[in-house]
């Protein structure tokens, strides 16, 4: 039993990696945009676990906010709203779905063209391990949030502002865009 | 320990996915999520890297990105629900405005 628990804290990342690899399967494939919505979250929440198990746990925590909190309850509404009035037609596809899908092969295999001697080569078994001499400053490991935020307002302070201009015209564009024709 | 080509798999099959679901799907909320996917998948990199180079900086960018992805959603569900008034449908296969 203990075995077992640590085998799967071991291999933490590769769980929630093939689970959120399930979970977008399962919302691409799906028919009815609810389930993509529910394949979404699942995918979602599962791609958080990864970052907890990357230790990147201020991410992990702002990702399950964001996502799992916002963002899919977004598009439910969306859907509740769309999709509900009406039932949607026999295609799930596009027309050119066959085109689509060879182009996505195409390019799979020259993903694996390329990156072959990366993936599959001796070099690749590289474990990822934090470099002390380069953590120790910010204490990466003790303390995500600070230093998740020193690196922010520090050194992308800029990025940073401009991010908070983009979501404030993207809130006007929004409501321009999703409001009645008569003022 | 997880090793970095683990992690690269895993983006790339999710990256995979999210372009795929651009392509083959009619549905325009389904095609908006599978742009989230690929943002993410694109996410997962960050992190992993930042985790490979012992830096923060991937981290901060991927709250960046996090950020600009929320921004994307409002305005991309925004132009669904707008596209739902004017056509009467969310199907992209339907929406030829553009076509003489």
């Amino acid at each position: 039993m203990e075995h077992l628990l640590e085998t799967i804290g071991r291999n933490m990342f590769a769980i929630f990696g093939v689970l959120s690899l399930c979970g977008a399967a399962f919302m691409v494939a799906s028919r009815s945009a609810i389930h993509s919505v529910l394949g979404f979250l699942f995918t979602m929440l599962c791609i958080a676990g990864c970052f907890l198990a990357l230790e990147a746990e201020f991410l992990g925590m702002a990702q399950i906010l964001v996502y799992a909190g916002g963002i899919v309850v977004l598009f439910l509404f969306v859907v509740m709203l769309v999709e509900m009035s009406k039932k949607s037609g026999p295609e799930v596809f596009q027309l050119q779905s066959r085109y689509a899908v060879a182009a996505v092969l195409i390019g799979a295999a020259a993903f694996v063209g390329v990156f072959r001697k990366v993936i599959f080569g001796s070099a690749s078994a590289e474990a990822l391990v934090l470099r002390p001499e380069l953590a120790q400053g910010l204490n990466v490991a003790k303390q995500n949030a600070q230093a998740v935020s020193r690196g922010l307002f520090a050194d992308y302070l800029l990025p940073f502002e401009i991010l908070s201009v983009i979501l404030l015209v993207a809130l006007v564009g929004a409501v321009v865009l999703a409001k009645t024709e008569r003022v | 320990m997880v090793s970095l080509n683990a992690v690269l798999l895993i983006s790339f099959g999710l990256f995979s996915i999210g372009i795929a679901g651009v392509l083959i799907r009619r549905n325009a909320l389904v095609i908006l999520m599978c742009v989230e996917l690929m943002l993410n998948a694109a996410n997962l990199n960050f992190i992993a890297f930042a985790r490979h180079s012992g830096s923060v900086s991937g981290q901060a960018f991927a709250l960046l990105v996090m950020g600009f992805a929320a921004a994307e959603v409002a305005v991309g569900l925004a132009l669904v629900v707008a596209l739902y008034r004017k056509r009467d449908t969310v199907q992209v296969d339907d929406i030829n405005l553009l076509k003489g």
